[in-house]
């Protein structure tokens, strides 16, 4: 009852000023429909049915919270970061990212701006818990991604390729994505290029097919096998992980060439946020 | 308001030349001397009196030289990570010859002169048991390949003391009807039912496991005898479980 209450807020609060209320779970249902069923985008039933009902939801109601709460050593609040489309506008921000910020002077993904701002516009430094602690439902980095990632749901990825640093980052992430190494001989290509495919059971997304690589690249989302919501930075270390490749920083330029890649392979597809995956 | 908005915007450029000096100065592999023709790159080009500084500015690399660059020089991945083989993060980033040629991207093929390399280099890679090929123990070959234990590193390393790395193969293969494997390699269920048991039947699943790319050229396959993922006893078990007449394999 209670979740269903916020569930509620959270999607008249944020997709259906501009959406006219698409809940995530409908954003999916009408791309199995466009892809004829994509194994992957319907690979599983009760997942599917768990959306409305996503825990992620409880994030985004907290995340509000911090996000207009003055906090830090400037007791400042959040409302004049920039994520792209001016101070304080979240509505669509996230599907543009990453992107080039002439104040950083560099290309920045979600994770990698708000800590930016917490430590520009709040004070807090990379050793405070509020920054450092990037994973799990209940760090702040968390629920702040996930309330300003909502506001983006079921609008179109749409990451700018102007700026020649992002595209240069754009560029490079694709020669990682295929680039493969390690005592494997593993690369992002080995399991994201072909459809249908599955690792054991799980049916993997194909990176060339934007209608399914949106749902792949659609964090935060609810991790029914981890009890957690993770965010993308999480999804590429467990991949690496699997990859046998060694430990990417949280937020490192490798890091955000491979987003700024992947989020163009899924251009013009609508986001799916929150998701909720196994 | 106004006044407000470049307050706090001069106040973020003023931080973010900090955050960019500092972010310069910490990656992990004495690149603090590359750090400081970064500062006036926009300005001038940095002069090329020693072969390292060259990398700063992204925009004037290729996609590869800058993919080159954000792996080893930018401090991105734990390089200095250990490794269960005894080596570091770093060896395990660094490409071989094979590796090389097989990292195509979109669209992009093999040269009937690429494909005879990695040919040749497979072949010349594969060791066999002395005293020839022989069947293992199958209910340890099923273990193995079972097993996706081992070598992985990044946030949560594998302690391989006390377990032992396995095969990895149900990851991609489908194998006996107990389990569900994956569908990225073709499926073995029923291999030595379907294919017997004869000595080139046997040298071929034993070369497919050591070295794939002799016959299949940039495979997905990965090199498990050549890369030392699995050692001579591990690959003929997991064959025995492949050919074994009493192997769920083949029931």
């Amino acid at each position: 009852m209670f979740k269903k209450a916020l569930r509620t807020l959270a999607v008249t609060g944020t997709a259906a000023l501009i959406m006219g209320a698409q809940a995530p779970e409908d954003i999916l249902d009408a791309l199995a429909r466009k892809t004829n069923n994509a194994p992957y985008l319907v690979q599983s039933p009760q997942n599917r049915m768990m959306m409305p009902d996503n825990p992620a939801y409880d994030l985004v109601e907290d995340g509000e919270r911090l996000f207009k709460t003055p906090r830090g050593p400037k007791n400042a609040s959040l409302e004049k970061c920039d994520f792209g489309k001016g101070p304080g506008v979240l509505e669509g921000a996230y599907v543009e990212l990453p992107r080039y910020f002439a104040d950083a002077g560099k290309v920045m993904d979600l994770d990698a701006r708000l800590a930016y701002c917490m430590k520009t516009l709040q004070g807090f430094t990379d050793a405070d818990p509020a920054v450092a602690r990037k994973h799990g439902s209940g760090s702040d980095v968390m629920k702040l991604q996930t309330y300003i990632a909502v506001k983006s749901s079921g609008m179109p990825w749409n990451p700018p390729l102007n700026h020649p640093l992002e595209k240069a980052m754009r560029d490079a992430g694709e020669v990682m994505f295929y680039r493969r190494s390690g005592i494997m001989d593993f690369g992002c290509v080995t399991c994201h290029t072909k459809e249908g495919a599955r690792i054991r059971a799980s049916v993997l997304p194909n990176i060339h097919k934007p209608d399914e690589w949106t749902k792949a690249i659609s964090w935060p989302a609810y991790r029914i096998s981890q009890e957690n919501v993770r965010s993308s930075q999480h999804r590429l270390i467990e991949c690496l992980w699997q990859m046998r490749y060694p430990n990417m920083k949280n937020g490192s330029d490798a890091s955000i060439a491979l987003l700024s890649f992947w989020t163009d392979a899924a251009r013009g597809a609508p986001a799916i946020l929150p998701d909720l995956k196994r | 308001m106004l006044k407000k908005t470049s307050i706090a915007a001069a106040l973020a450029t003023a931080t973010a030349v900090l955050l960019v000096a500092g972010g310069c100065a910490t990656p992990d592999t004495g690149k603090t001397e590359a750090a400081k023709p970064a500062q006036d790159a926009s300005a001038a080009k940095p002069a090329q009196d020693t072969p390292k500084p060259k990398a700063v500015d992204y925009t004037a690399m290729t996609p590869a030289a800058l993919a080159e660059y954000l792996i080893f020089e930018s401090g991105s991945y734990e390089l200095d990570q250990p490794t269960q083989e005894g080596t570091n993060g770093r060896a395990r980033l660094v490409q071989d010859e094979i590796q090389k040629i097989c990292s195509l991207k979109k669209g992009e093929e093999l040269s009937d002169e690429a494909r005879a390399k990695v040919m040749a280099l497979a072949a010349a890679s594969i060791k066999y048991p002395e005293g020839g090929i022989k069947l293992g123990d199958w209910k340890k070959g099923r273990e193995l390949a079972w097993s996706g234990f081992g070598y992985r590193t990044a946030h949560n390393p594998d302690k391989h003391a006390g377990r032992e790395a396995g095969g990895n193969c149900y990851n991609c293969h489908e194998l006996a009807t107990d389990r569900t494997g994956g569908t990225i390699g073709l499926t073995l269920t029923g291999f030595g039912k379907i294919r017997g048991s004869g000595p080139d039947m046997l040298k071929y699943a034993y070369d497919m496991i050591y070295n794939a790319n002799t016959y299949f050229p940039c495979t997905s396959m990965p090199r498990m005898g050549a890369n030392g993922v699995l050692n001579q006893q591990q690959i003929t078990d997991i064959m025995a479980y492949l050919f074994d007449p009493a192997s769920p394999v083949n029931k």
